[in-house]
């Protein structure tokens, strides 16, 4: 919201404040000013002129040639086109070198061979309004060569408030409830203002009939007598000043009351209206209105309308209607100030995206007492600029309202313990009283009149006004204290302790990099996946179509990572721990099932000559393998098995990992992607890549023993290392082989290491070679050469028996 | 030749030996079996008796001379080649091997593991809280009763027409879960991800990071919440942070305060704190008696503060990251730029 200064200064004194620490002292006890601005700068810049003499230009019909004094001691030569130049008048010169908005730059000319030394302006130049027929002849007498701004006194700053600070204060919603913050910061006076209406003629009010609720109060206000007349420049530049384009007379000082205390309000053509009067009442189904804006609004049961007799005229709270516009020169008019109740008014404009400076007020829940000074101070104000103008009929005052205004007890013990300050019970009155709550000392305490500006949706138990002594007293006057309190260790998370460490090891060890990614899954990976059948949490309202669903699995989120990276590296190593939702393990409350899980993918360019162990596959084993025994999970084992653990692997090549004594329990799979998905991922043709990926269940991991790491003593016999190559069959698995050397070495084969795998026409068709670097050692003596022998002659008699031998 | 020239022959050798193999060489043959002290000492036996003994005496001290003189070049040589390995040859300071490959950590788990550690330490529980949350939890339980602006579906992505099942706006109703589960005092703080129904931009992201703290216990006071703000401050930046405490409006706290922090970046206004000097960093407050009442709490005896560190906010404040969509994009060329 904008404020105005010199509009404050009509309820506050504001000499010698500075706008800057208005803004800052707002900031600090008020709400958030989040800017400070000068009211149209250039206003300042261009000047006062006085017209000497205007005569025809010779070559040009509609251009004039003018003489005008601004204050320099030589007149200056303007040629201007506009019809309404005239001698005598004073206007608004811009001199050669002024820049006007639309960073315009006033230079020496020559028009039609007449020079022309800067330019008489119009209210669209100066951006006061959309007035261009002629130039703004200026009112009253101002001084010759003085800046515009300060001659006609409407030189100005504009604070802007941050509207999310106000949302609980109606009573800010004007400059009247800025100023009265701004009289108790300052410690000046709020100065007075007559809202009390003027002097009503006898006849009937319009009729009014509430018949909803959800309009607490109706007051309508008879005028006659309405003239056409130009709004004074103070108040049209007061309204420039806080965004609002000045239209006439009577929008003007619509929009004048509404900024000035808060409250909306709307006038009718009398003689337009239905001689049953005004009907607050919802809508009806299929009903349609016109607002102001031209726009055919389909409206619900729920809507409430202001009718003329049963005739919608305007949306209530909201917007008027097209049909019940005020013309100029209507001479009769209904004025409406009104008070609707937030939550429809709200509904409604939330509904049709219809969001008018009206509808930001309501929504704030007003003050029902306030529609009554509103139609006071627009009366008085009408009255000023047309003396004429009169109230025939008394006033309409219809709805079920009643005054907020309430009482709260304080404790003046309680404002010191929550505030943490020695504030006396003086210094917590005087606070109050000066944003005029009431403050009566009882043997309780203090008992708290709220007004009843305050008292709507706002202040109403006692920590509320607790806020209001500290906010006024400041916060940055509490001193800085340490909590105090027994000091027990809190208990330990095993997940986030698990997930940490996972974390350490992966990005530290595994050199992988971690992401966080959306809980969003398109539809369309999860079609690429074949993964739409599955059952999902949903938004109902996705900010992207095909966006709505929140993951059961964290895994498939990394894939579409896959082609924009490897677009930029070779190699793609990420991982996420993050939360997946069942929604089929719904808990009595409705809460879905809750997952957590660590993805990781491994991608890397495809070389023609991978040797065994650089494949992403095995790569992403040894991760696995080493993240799992790192955090001492026992008896780790890679198993392939029938059931795919998800569709989307590789049907082969994809391993569950156990955990566990005996069969283990499954936590998760390493699988390569299957390979039909390169296209559809993107990582095909210049990308071709080998992909694995991994999905570990945190949750399935935490139920599983660890080792905590038990001390092995160091072996007191020397080992020796040999190398041993095995020829065998292909189908024969790499666990079999490793199962005979561990065999034939009786408890004394360690450290076996696969280093070198081979196939070779000389090694014959369907077999390949693998080659074992390892230690033989006992712990019960010092192992010979004899006993090396034995030992290979073991193994040769073990792989016969699954058909493979020694290499040679 | 006599032995005494064989002997000095066998010496200038010595000292010409090049480098440690030739020398080894030399040792084998001249201390061999068929070199010069072999021929010596095969010689023994056939010489007559009275020979045998200052022959055999001749050749322990030819052994002697040539085995020093063996030693001494040895040492020489090795001296020798500690020198030219000493020279560095062939060094490049500026030529270094191809870059040792790095892992990384997440800016957020950077952020959220310092916090985790400065509250760790003030004796604080670190909680975890479902992303997917009932209505009840994140509005109902912080006094955002129905029609409450703050439930917009401008705002918050819901589950299911009835709005009973929201995706969690806000990191608090972690702590109205923990309410109703602990009895008062208790100190404790909850990281995690958030949502918002927001269109993305540099400066806007739908999903992002906070972390709720909540303090309960006897007489906790707004001087305790700065107080706890500046150590939280110290924690993260290393050095004393001005911070001051203006009204904001939430509806779980009453008092509700925004929290800004001095800016670090900059004495006299920047880009960072949109020249202010002022970066606002936190909403907090004391907890609203309403919410401690929803959770079980006797408010008449037990209050307590509550604040939202904004985590996505911090971490792009520590690390100076100028766009929000960075930190769930998942681009390499950004997570490669943290350490770990």
């Amino acid at each position: 919201m904008l404020i105005s200064m010199r509009w404050l200064g009509r309820h506050v004194d504001l000499s010698g404040v500075d706008p800057e620490q208005l803004a800052l002292d707002l900031t600090l006890s008020t709400a958030e000013v989040e800017g400070v601005e000068r009211f149209a700068p250039y206003l300042s810049d261009v000047v006062v002129g006085h017209v000497l003499e205007r005569e025809k230009h010779p070559d040009a019909d509609k251009l004039c040639i003018c003489k005008l004094d601004v204050g320099t001691g030589e007149s200056l030569q303007i040629v201007c086109g506009a019809p309404n130049v005239a001698a005598g008048q004073r206007v608004a010169v811009a001199t050669v070198g002024t820049v006007l908005p639309g960073d315009f730059k006033i230079k020496k000319s020559k028009i039609r061979g007449v020079h022309s030394v800067g330019m008489i302006c119009s209210e669209r130049e100066l951006g006061l309004s959309d007035e261009h027929d002629g130039i703004w002849v200026l009112p009253g007498e101002p001084t010759t060569g003085a800046p515009v701004a300060e001659a006609l006194g409407i030189d100005d700053w504009v604070l802007e408030i941050d509207n999310k600070s106000l949302t609980h204060r109606p009573d800010l919603w004007g400059h009247r409830g800025v100023a009265r913050e701004v009289a108790a910061i300052l410690d000046r006076p709020l100065l007075p203002l007559d809202t009390s209406l003027p002097e009503l003629g006898g006849a009937d009010p319009v009729k009014v009939l509430v018949e909803s609720p959800a309009c607490s109060r109706y007051i309508g206000l008879s005028i006659d007598g309405v003239g056409e007349g130009k709004t004074p420049d103070w108040m049209r530049c007061m309204l420039l000043a806080t965004g609002q384009r000045p239209i006439d007379l009577l929008v003007d000082l619509s929009n004048f009351v509404m900024g000035d205390l808060g409250q909306p309000n709307h006038t009718f053509d009398r003689d337009q209206l239905a001689r049953d009067g005004i009907l607050v009442r919802e809508a009806r189904e299929g009903e349609t209105l016109v607002t102001l804006d031209e726009v055919e609004r389909k409206l619900r049961p729920a809507d409430l309308l202001i009718c003329s007799g049963d005739k919608a005229v305007a949306l209530a709270g909201i917007m008027g209607g097209q049909d019940s516009k005020v013309q100029q020169g209507t001479g009769r008019l209904l004025l409406e100030v009104a008070c609707f109740e937030p939550v429809p008014v709200r509904r409604t404009s939330a509904r049709l995206g219809l969001r008018t400076d009206s509808s930001a007020r309501f929504e704030k829940h007003l003050d029902p007492t306030l529609p009554l000074k509103a139609a006071g101070h627009f009366a008085r104000l009408l009255q000023e600029f047309q003396p004429d103008v009169t109230f025939p009929a008394s006033l309409a005052d219809a709805g079920d309202w009643s005054d907020p205004a309430c009482e709260v007890a304080l404790n003046p013990d309680q404002v010191r313990r929550s505030l943490g300050v020695g504030i006396s019970d003086e210094e917590m009155s005087a606070l109050l009283s000066s944003i005029d709550f009431g403050v009566q000392a009882n043997e309780k305490g203090l008992m708290v009149s709220v007004p009843s500006n305050r008292a709507t949706k706002d202040i109403a138990i006692e920590m509320d006004l607790i806020e209001e002594v500290g906010r006024l007293y400041r916060y940055g006057n509490i001193p800085e204290r340490h909590l105090t309190g027994a000091l027990v260790p809190p208990p330990v998370d095993h997940r986030r302790e698990l997930a940490e460490s996972c974390r350490d090891l992966l990005a530290g060890g595994a050199r992988f990099h971690e992401t966080l990614s959306y809980s969003f899954q398109s539809d369309a990976l999860h079609q690429m996946l074949g993964l739409d059948g599955e059952s999902y949490v949903s938004v109902i309202n996705p900010v992207q179509e095909g966006s709505a669903r929140i993951r059961r699995q964290v895994l498939p989120s990394l894939l579409g990572l896959l082609e924009p990276n490897r677009r930029q590296r070779d190699e793609v190593r990420l991982f996420e721990i993050g939360k997946g939702y069942l929604p089929e393990q719904v808990s009595d409350r409705g809460e879905p099932g809750e997952v957590h899980e660590l993805a990781l993918v491994l991608c890397k360019a495809r070389q023609s000559d991978t040797s065994f162990d650089e494949g992403c596959l095995a790569r992403l084993m040894a991760v696995v393998q080493d993240l799992l025994s790192s955090l001492e999970f026992r008896e780790l084992q890679f198993v392939a098995v029938e059931q795919a653990p998800v569709s989307w692997v590789h049907p082969v090549r994809r391993v569950e990992l156990r955990v566990g004594s005996g069969d283990g329990a499954c936590v998760g799979f390493v699988a390569e992607l299957d390979p039909g998905l390169a296209t559809p991922l993107g990582i095909d043709g210049e990308l071709v890549s080998d992909t694995a990926v991994a999905s570990i269940s945190l949750d399935a991991l935490l139920e599983q023993e660890r080792s905590g790491g038990s001390y092995n003593p160091l072996p007191r016999y020397p080992g020796f290392k040999i190398d041993v190559a095995i020829v065998a069959p292909e189908e024969v698995p790499a666990r079999d082989l490793s199962g005979v050397i561990e065999k034939a070495g009786k408890g004394n084969a360690k450290d076996l290491v696969v280093f070198d795998l081979f196939r070779g026409d000389q090694l014959g068709a369907g077999r390949r070679s693998l080659a074992y670097h390892l230690v033989l050692q006992s712990d019960k003596k010092t192992l010979t050469d004899k006993d090396a022998q034995s030992f290979l002659r073991r193994l040769e008699r073990g792989l016969g028996e699954i058909g493979a031998e020694l290499r040679s | 030749m006599d032995k005494q020239t064989n002997l000095e022959n066998a010496q200038a050798r010595i000292a010409e030996a090049s480098d440690q193999a030739v020398l080894a060489d030399l040792e084998r043959e001249l201390l061999g079996r068929d070199g010069l002290l072999g021929q010596q000492l095969k010689e023994i036996p056939s010489l007559p008796p009275p020979e045998r003994g200052p022959a055999g005496r001749a050749a322990n001290e030819l052994k002697a001379a040539l085995t020093a003189g063996l030693l001494a070049r040895a040492a020489e040589l090795a001296e020798t080649d500690l020198a030219a390995d000493r020279e560095g040859i062939g060094f490049d300071a500026t030529l270094p091997a191809p870059p040792v490959e790095r892992g990384s950590l997440h800016p957020i788990t950077k952020v959220t593991r310092k916090l985790v550690q400065i509250f760790s330490s003030m004796g604080y529980h670190i909680l975890d809280g479902p992303e997917v949350e009932l209505d009840w939890y994140n509005f109902e339980a912080l006094n955002i009763p129905a029609d409450h602006p703050a439930r917009d579906s401008q705002d918050t992505f819901y589950c299911d027409e009835q709005g009973r099942l929201v995706l969690r706006t806000h990191t608090s109703p972690v702590q109205v879960r923990a309410m109703e589960r602990m009895a008062p005092p208790f100190r404790l703080v909850c990281p995690g991800k958030v949502f918002r129904h927001e269109n993305t931009d540099a400066t806007h992201e739908h999903t992002f990071h906070q972390m709720e703290g909540l303090v309960v216990g006897k007489d906790i006071s707004v001087g305790h919440l700065v107080g706890t703000m500046k150590t939280l401050l110290r924690g993260i930046f290393g050095k004393e942070i001005d911070v001051r405490l203006r009204p904001g409006h939430f509806p779980f706290v009453e008092p509700g305060f925004e929290l800004d922090a001095r800016c670090v970046f900059c004495e006299s206004g920047c880009r960072v704190c949109k020249g202010t000097c002022w970066i606002e960093l936190l909403p907090c407050g004391l907890v609203h008696p309403k919410v401690l009442e929803a959770a079980g709490i006797d408010s008449s005896e037990w209050s307590g503060f509550a604040f939202g560190l904004g985590l996505s906010r911090l971490a792009m404040l520590s690390h100076g990251i100028d766009d929000v969509r960075h930190l769930l994009g998942g681009d390499l060329r950004f997570l490669e730029q943290f350490s770990c």
